[in-house]
């Protein structure tokens, strides 16, 4: 009775949260190579949407960039 | 237990020797407030990400402070940073709770990524919906 209807299958790459992958659990503001990849040419902060960060650990993340910042570890701005 | 962490940057043109002398200085508040030094770092000099008081480099000290608790000099400190002008910025954090957090996250660090996976297969389960619902109307005629 029941029919199987082709479906549409979209192949897109799960992002994974990087923190949760590599088991880092306290994201330290010290450790510059490590939040430079989550701050693009601009400096800003990569948004939860496009680097697959979970909540649990994009708040921290956003608070060792934040106090990395402050000590010009890392830049506020690119010009 | 608490843990603190103490990083301030010198002006370059300070010398060697005062840059010993004022982290001397600091520690032996800290010390004298009841807390202790476990850790001293001399990062040495260190480009800035962006000019600070139009200097482009400046010295890295860092220091690691244990505290039984209770009162600290720290304030005590950071005030004596804010008042030398050859201080260009300084930074204290308290570590002990966020290293705490993060340890008790470690066993259950599986668990989002667990529950992230059969949140993908009712997604596809979202897509049969449709197809029940022709059953049941069809029924009904």
């Amino acid at each position: 009775m029941t029919m199987s209807r082709p479906r549409k299958v979209f192949f897109r790459r799960r992002k994974v949260c990087k923190f949760c992958a590599d088991k880092i659990d306290y994201i330290d503001y010290k450790d510059v190579k490590l939040l430079q990849q989550f701050i693009p040419e601009r400096s800003k902060i990569l948004p939860r949407r496009i680097s697959g960060t979970c909540a649990t650990h994009q708040r921290p993340l956003q608070q060792a960039i934040k106090r990395a910042r402050h000590l010009a570890l890392i830049p506020f701005t690119t010009d | 237990m608490r843990t603190y962490e103490l990083i301030f940057i010198v002006d370059p043109r300070v010398s060697d020797e005062d840059v010993v002398a004022l982290t001397q200085e600091y520690k032996q508040m800290i010390s004298a407030g009841g807390s202790e030094i476990s850790t001293e770092e001399n990062w040495g000099r260190r480009k800035l990400a962006y000019p600070i008081e139009k200097l482009t480099e400046g010295k890295y000290v860092f220091l690691g402070v244990t505290s039984q608790g209770g009162k600290t000099s720290l304030p005590e400190v950071e005030h004596r940073m804010r008042q030398n002008d050859k201080i260009l910025r300084y930074l204290t954090v308290r570590t002990d709770e966020d290293i705490k957090r993060a340890a008790r996250r470690k066993p259950s660090g599986r668990g989002p990524a667990g529950t992230g996976g059969t949140g993908a297969m009712g997604a596809t389960g979202v897509n049969d919906e449709p197809v029940d619902g022709d059953l049941e109307t069809g029924e009904e005629v």
